[in-house]
Order: structure tokens, then C-alpha cells, then sequence
């Protein structure tokens, strides 16, 4: 797919390359990081000028952003309905709101496997759109200004940054997911105890 | 949830976090090994706008695309495929490949690859050593 991509990009410039990041954050998994870089690599090959190829791409990847918010926002009657009594999802909901503007704007750029699910429990969590837009595009700008500047950087080797890239981005998922786990298990381990010294009724 | 399944909840994070970090660790030390030796990081100068280095071309290139990275003219590499110009500068070299040499697997890569070897002027002569 990134090949017959990389290819249009040549061919069609700037505004393929917004479509491109405006699917990617729909959630279609068209490798749109790797593309990211390549239009870096290309704008410093001439093939493509910086400016508007920036601004397209930002452009499409904040309204892709915002449409997959609004899915969240449109579902959130149903995970309510599914899930709204349950403590954990509540604690959960409470948990996100106040970190969300952290999590919307490193999903953007560090950890971007979670950017669709961020997206998606955003919408239905009740924060402000205003406010995700703010944190959304502050992280896509810096999305595009540090690939497509790696890409710029490395030229005809963008194909190095970008295997560099897209493993970092595995290995923090992991950092993300085993951080979780051993944080659910503390927790666990703190509370076991004190259920134990409760007088039993 | 139930103290069975959040240890299981807790054992299937940690160790997909393992796997992971352990996988894509691996795989990004082995890529962050590729760029030093390429002799590329914070103070080096960026690579030249003009290619020369014919390892670097993909068959998702096109024509011209890799006309103007590598400083030739283009209608120069139609020539050298034998192939028109008109209704290919858009295609990719796998696609001018399947269409036109479907039996020759990768022979447009390696004709390009070729043409621009062939066409890049001689190295200067060595001065004598003293």
C-alpha cells in the first residue's frame, strides 16, 4: 500500500498527501507516518515545496482527527448505555479527563497507534471539542514538523529514519502497555491487603 | 471485575508490554545502528539534493521522479527501456516492468539502475603521489 502511495505522491503533490494523512487519521492503516517522512524527503529533493505540503497535510490530519472525535461523541449514548454503570469505566472516564490533554497531543506524534482509540474515548468522554482541537493540532503540527523534518533531513535515506521511526513507536506502545500492567498490579497488590484487615460482617 | 480475571487482565498487559519492548526494542536498536553507520546524526551535514548512490532507487519510483533526484535526463532512461514516454511518466517502475517486461522480474530496476551508472561522467584522474 505505502508503495502505490509514495508513488501518487510523486505524481499528484500536496493535496494527495493531505488525503493521505486525512485517511490516516480516520484510522485506515495506510502507513501514513512512513509517507510523512517521504514528503519530507521529497520537499528536500524539490519534488514537492515544504510549505503547502505541511499545510495540507496538517489540514487533513486535524479534520480526520475531528471526524473520528465525532464518531466517539455520536456513540457515546450507546458505550453509556453498554458500559456507563460500571466502576471501572467511570474511574476509567475520570482517569482520562484528567490527562486528556496529555494524551490527545502525545498520541499525535509519540505514540500514535493509540491516536485513534484517544480520538474515539475522547468523543465520548465529554471533553470540550474546543479543547481537543487545541491539544490535536498542537500534537499533529508537531507530528509534521518532526517527521517531515527527519524526512528533510535525511533526504534519499529517509527509508533509514523511517524503519527507526516506526519501531520507536512499537517500543513505547510496549513502554505504554507494560507501564499499565504494572501499574494495575501495585494497585492490586496495595488494596489485597487492606481488604484482608477488614473486619468480615 | 473479578479478582480471576483482573490477574489475568494484569499477566496479558505485562506480558504484551514484554513482547513488545523487547521486539521493537530490538528492532529500533538495529535501525538506530543503520543510521550511525550511515555516518548520519546531530552536527553532520544533510545528504546532497542530487543522488548518486543507484542502491537508493525503488520500483516505486517513476521516471521522472528519478530523472531529477539522480541529475540525468529523463527521456534518456525511456530510451535506454526502450519504451515511450508518453502514457509512462506517471507509472512506477514495477508498474512499466509488469506491462512491459512481465517475464523479466525487476529488469526495469536494474536497466535504470544501469542507464544512470552509465551515464554519470568519469571519476577524475588521481594526482600522482609525490
Amino acid at each position: 500500500m505505502s508503495d502505490f502511495l509514495l508513488t501518487q505522491v510523486i505524481n499528484y503533490g500536496a493535496p494527495l498527501f493531505g488525503l493521505i494523512l486525512f485517511l490516516g487519521a480516520l484510522g485506515f492503516p495506510i502507513g501514513a507516518s512512513a509517507v510523512l517522512i517521504a514528503a519530507g524527503a521529497f520537499s528536500q529533493q524539490g519534488i514537492l515545496k515544504w510549505l503547502p505540503t505541511a499545510a495540507l497535510g496538517l489540514l487533513g490530519a486535524v479534520i480526520g482527527d475531528a471526524l473520528s472525535f465525532s464518531i466517539g461523541y455520536y456513540a457515546k449514548d450507546w458505550v453509556d448505555n453498554r458500559f456507563g454503570k460500571s466502576k471501572a469505566w467511570k474511574n476509567a472516564e475520570e482517569a482520562f479527563d484528567a490527562r486528556a490533554g496529555m494524551a490527545i497531543y502525545l498520541t499525535r506524534f509519540l505514540i500514535t497507534a493509540l491516536a485513534i482509540p484517544t480520538n474515539l474515548i475522547a468523543g465520548g468522554s465529554g471533553i470540550r471539542f474546543r479543547r481537543f482541537m487545541t491539544y490535536d493540532t498542537l500534537g499533529e503540527f508537531t507530528w509534521i514538523v518532526l517527521y517531515g523534518g527527519l524526512g528533510y533531513w535525511f533526504g534519499s535515506q529517509w527509508e533509514l529514519v523511517s524503519t527507526f521511526m516506526s519501531n520507536f513507536g512499537g517500543l513505547l506502545l510496549g513502554v505504554v502497555i507494560l507501564g499499565a500492567g504494572i501499574w494495575l498490579a501495585a494497585r492490586r497488590l496495595r488494596s489485597e491487603p487492606s481488604q484482608e484487615l477488614l473486619p468480615k460482617s | 471485575m473479578s479478582p480471576a480475571k483482573q490477574r489475568l487482565a494484569i499477566t496479558v498487559l505485562i506480558l504484551l508490554g514484554v513482547l513488545f519492548v523487547g521486539f521493537f526494542g530490538l528492532r529500533a536498536a538495529r535501525a538506530a545502528r543503520h543510521i550511525r553507520d550511515g555516518g548520519y546524526g546531530p552536527g553532520n551535514p544533510p545528504p546532497p539534493p542530487s543522488e548518486t548512490d543507484v542502491e537508493l532507487i525503488r520500483d516505486w519510483m517513476t521516471i521522472p521522479y528519478i530523472a531529477r533526484t539522480y541529475g540525468v535526463p529523463d527521456r534518456m532512461l525511456f530510451k535506454e527501456l526502450r519504451i515511450p514516454d508518453e502514457g509512462n511518466r506517471e507509472k512506477s517502475l514495477k508498474e512499466l516492468n509488469d506491462e512491459y517486461f512481465p517475464e523479466q522480474t525487476g529488469f526495469v530496476l536494474d536497466e535504470v539502475k544501469k542507464a544512470i551508472d552509465d551515464h554519470r561522467p568519469p571519476a577524475p584522474p588521481t594526482a600522482p603521489a609525490p
